[in-house]
């Protein structure tokens, strides 16, 4: 395609030109930090997130480009009930940080440690959990990082008329290279421009869809007369009653077991931050999902005809951006889903890179009794990071449809293999290394498999049987194994003085 | 606050976050469900559409400022690490 709109690159090209420089200018303020302890720095950024910031890379992390583009196009076909399943999001920040923020942030500084994975390894005891754990993160890591690339080159193409490659081309190496230049630091504040980014996108195009719809009451007026099932929380039989229910558990509670949240408790600096993450992550998390979807349905303003002519609820977005924006701010109104994109994508691939590194190569480096020196190990991480992102990269280009579908795959099999083993092993005493590997192993397992089977119980989502098999296994484990040795636990499960004295004396 | 008591004070706040996530999912169950057959509008859209969305919002906000101002303390995370240095 040669009929592409150039002003809607450059505000494009001045995002990323941003990003990169961002980039560059962490490595640069890190550089003592990086040389004192780069894994810890580059990885997690030693300890050092704000408030705000930590909300706004945890929202940004969460809120992918299918909440942007598939979601929005879901609530343009079915209405206020989308919006009231897609709101059930404002709990994934508080409970996450609520739950795990102070357990993981301590546990963190008392082992060293800088990964999820690192921590699971410390309660366990175990390599072959921690090898597993470490493989299911980069598997399903890398096909959600694809279907993000795919979501947001797809978007480029439709709304600039520039190709599919040359968006992914543009969005796609500026997110590997920062990440890979500047770490967990760099992911961080390149995720609190795109999470403002988003909002602002929000407000932009909401702005113009109600002046291309000729206005709230007439577009509402609209909607009363032609899709009246629109009003109604189950949409005349579009939104069934157990897709609530699903959702609960699949964006709603078991994200508080997301890797790559999870791992931000070990980010920040003080309780204080983790406090005001709490709240600003709620507050903007509403905010985009209730917004977002709204402008979802009042886009029903700009686009009258059948879902059919317009190609599928993917099409929606992109085509209301094109019909309702004037040509010369398209390129700003593109800037908040692909941010959407880029950030989820950061977040996952500096985590999977430090699953290579750290908990592949570093521990059995370290089994070994080698140290790799301070330049090895940065010249290797920064590759790694690349390698990863590089290898999504290609497999975007030719991509694989149905992207709304792997990201939930991916999402899914992550929260049944980490949802027990994390909140069990950090709270229950009585869990166990046959209890986590049994569960994270088997519920992962008879996860995919219904998943790829198509395999429902009462038409809910195979998260469901995900998550009861993975505790049914990690109870059964945890009964039937030895429960784990006193001195692992007396580290995770501080005694009482009291208690402790007695213990010694006896 | 001794490692034990912050473990303590940990444990108490999940708890709370909890059953937070509790309460809220029974005022989204009210505020959806509960409320789609009130007769009205507020600013064009049925009541329930309203109080679904922007309502449980609201009340989340509220739930977590009730979090961190009643149940969350302030507590320093790296003491646990420096006692063991001393010993």
């Amino acid at each position: 395609m040669n009929n592409g709109n150039p002003a809607a690159l450059l505000p494009l090209l001045a995002f990323m030109v941003v990003m990169v420089g961002i980039g560059l200018y962490v490595r640069r303020v890190q550089a003592r930090g990086f040389a004192n302890n780069f894994v810890q720095q580059y990885f997690i950024g030693n300890h050092d997130l704000s408030g705000f910031v930590l909300a706004m890379t945890t929202v940004a992390t969460y809120s992918s480009v299918s909440s942007f583009v598939g979601g929005p196009g879901m609530a343009w076909q079915i209405g206020f009930g989308w919006i009231y399943m897609a709101v059930v999001q404002v709990t994934a920040i508080f409970l996450v940080l609520g739950i795990f923020g102070k357990r993981v942030a301590m546990l963190s500084r008392k082992f060293d440690a800088v990964t999820v994975v690192d921590i699971i390894r410390e309660r366990f005891q175990s390599d072959a959990l921690a090898s597993m754990a470490a493989f299911i993160i980069v598997l399903f890591f890398c096909a959600t990082m694809t279907a993000q690339f795919v979501g947001g080159a797809k978007l480029f193409a439709a709304v600039t008329g520039y190709s599919y490659e040359m968006g992914l081309l543009l969005f796609g190496l500026v997110v590997v290279a920062y990440t890979s230049i500047g770490g967990f630091r760099a992911v961080a504040l390149t995720d609190t421009c795109c999470a403002i980014m988003m909002m602002v996108g929000i407000v932009l195009l909401l702005y113009y869809v109600l002046q291309a719809g000729g206005g709230y009451s007439n577009i509402m007026a609209s909607i009363h007369a032609n899709h009246p099932e629109m009003l109604e929380p189950l949409s005349a039989g579009h939104m069934p009653a157990g897709l609530y229910l699903t959702q609960w558990i699949l964006v709603g509670i078991c994200t508080i077991a997301l890797p790559q949240s999870v791992v931000r408790g070990i980010s920040y600096k003080d309780t204080k931050s983790l406090h005001h993450a709490m709240l600003i992550g709620t507050i903007v998390v509403g905010f985009m999902n209730i917004g977002i979807n709204f402008t979802g349905i009042l886009a029903h303003g700009v686009l009258t005809d059948s879902l059919q002519s317009y190609g599928g609820v993917d099409n929606i977005i992109p085509k209301t951006i094109v019909t309702a924006m004037p040509q010369a701010l398209v390129g700003f109104a593109i800037i908040g889903p692909l941010a959407a994109s880029i950030s989820t994508i950061s977040g996952l691939l500096i985590v999977a890179a430090s699953a290579i590194i750290k908990d592949v190569y570093l521990h059995y480096q370290q089994k070994k009794g080698l140290v790799p020196t301070a330049g090895r190990l940065r010249w290797l991480s920064m590759s790694v990071t690349a390698v990863i992102g590089i290898v999504v990269f290609c497999i975007a280009l030719t991509p694989p449809s149905l992207i709304w579908i792997i990201n939930m795959f991916a999402f899914g099999g992550l929260e049944t293999a980490f949802f027990w083993t994390l909140l069990l092993g950090l709270f229950w005493r009585r869990a166990n290394k046959l209890g986590a590997i049994l569960s994270m192993g088997g519920g992962t397992l008879a996860y995919c498999l219904t998943q790829g089977m198509g395999l429902k119980v009462m038409g809910l989502h195979q998260i469901t049987i995900g998550i009861t098999v993975s505790l049914l296994f990690f109870l059964l484990g945890s009964y039937w194994g030895k429960p784990q040795e006193r001195k692992v636990l007396a580290k995770f499960f501080p005694e009482e003085q009291e208690q402790q004295d007695a213990t010694v004396s006896k | 606050m001794s490692e034990y008591e912050k473990y303590q004070q940990i444990k108490r706040e999940a708890r709370w976050t909890g059953l937070a996530l509790f309460v809220l999912i029974g005022f989204w169950i009210f505020a959806g469900f509960g409320l789609a057959d009130l007769p009205g509008e507020v600013l064009g859209m049925p009541v329930w559409a309203v109080t679904s969305s922007v309502g449980v919002w609201f009340f989340a906000i509220l739930l977590v400022k009730f979090l961190t101002s009643w149940v969350f303390r302030d507590m320093d995370l790296d003491e646990g690490k420096e006692a063991e240095q001393h010993e």
